[in-house]
């Protein structure tokens, strides 16, 4: 591998380590703040437990995508380079 | 590329630095979220100041585990390495990913931690007479936020201990690419735990807190923690399958 390869490959995986990093940042608090406020919701009125969980999940799924472009990115620097 | 053997003491010391100085950030926060509503919770019921001591205690024992964490990979970055020259530049960027793993990685987790805790003695304040499942609630839910930290751990045993030493003869791109997937891992690890760790201990806290409000719901509340957290933790998987991909795959 020439000098020019290794630089080229070492900044696709130091970028694939801080872009799954970064990425992970926002989804896990987006995610534990909609489960927090669907615990006090469902402490709040708990015969509506089955909807806010639904609720809940759904929220998650939507604010994961982006964890989930993360880690593609990642997994395309890392092997696809 | 010339090497000495300087530059793999020069990387663990700063990462030795790293681990514990960006680590202690959080830990000290969160340890003052807990002692904070501790001192507000015995102002309001002053009769239950021993129970919502103890509760304050143990919340800080649990919420400063990742900033021990941090010393013990900062003590064995200091202590623990072997600088051969064989090392080469990968163990060097090895030390140093090591230190920004558990350093970056105790953020999250202590900060959640600590928001918990104090939710806790909260709840415990207006409910002394729950006190204990709300002292069993907190312990559960911060060993949920810490799982992210253990993570970064394992991230960062695994860089101080099985990368192996840089084979002779090797070329110069080959170095490079080595170096910055080891540092690529740290951050991925570190930066990654942040979010996790911080959500779980949000999720957490409202369960301490809803607990000290509705005590007879508290089977649907613990069922929704840990559905919640569950979810949110899937993140900092993510980040650790990146770091273990980053580390050994290539």
């Amino acid at each position: 591998m020439d000098l020019a390869q290794g630089i080229v490959k070492a900044a696709a995986l130091l970028g694939a380590g801080l872009c799954m990093g970064m990425g992970a940042l926002g989804p896990g608090v987006g995610e534990g703040f909609v489960a927090g406020k669907a615990c006090e919701g469902i402490a709040r009125s708990p015969e509506n437990a089955s909807l806010i969980t639904r609720t809940m999940l759904v929220g998650q799924a939507v604010s994961e995508s982006t964890g989930i472009y993360s880690l593609v990115i990642s997994l395309l620097l890392i092997f696809s380079t | 590329m010339s090497f000495s053997i300087e530059v793999i003491q020069i990387a663990a010391y700063l990462g030795a630095g790293i681990s514990v100085g960006i680590g202690a950030i959080t830990t000290g926060i969160g340890s003052g979220l807990i002692a904070g509503e501790g001192a507000l919770g015995v102002m309001k019921q002053p009769k239950s100041s021993d129970q919502l001591f103890r509760t304050m205690l143990i919340g800080q024992a649990a919420a400063q585990t990742a900033g021990i964490f941090s010393l013990v990979v900062a003590m064995l970055l200091i202590y623990g390495r072997s600088d051969t020259a064989e090392g080469g530049w990968f163990k060097a960027s090895a030390y140093l990913a090591a230190g920004i793993a558990m350093g970056l990685g105790s953020l999250g987790p202590s900060l959640g931690a600590g928001y918990s805790g104090g939710q806790a003695c909260k709840s415990v304040a207006r409910m002394p007479k729950h006190g204990n499942a709300i002292l069993g609630n907190m312990l559960i839910g911060q060993a949920l936020a810490q799982t992210s930290a253990i993570f970064a751990l394992v991230v960062a045993f695994l860089l101080l201990y099985s990368v192996p030493d840089q084979p002779a003869g090797i070329s110069v791109g080959r170095i490079i690419l080595k170096t910055m997937a080891f540092l690529g891992a740290g951050f991925s690890i570190g930066f990654g735990t942040l979010g996790p760790g911080t959500g779980i201990g949000y999720v957490a806290g409202k369960a301490n807190d809803m607990m000290g409000r509705f005590p007879n719901e508290k089977s649907k509340i613990m069922r929704t923690m840990f559905l919640g957290a569950a979810v949110s933790e899937s993140t900092a998987i993510y980040s650790l399958v990146i770091a273990f991909l980053l580390i050994f795959a290539l």
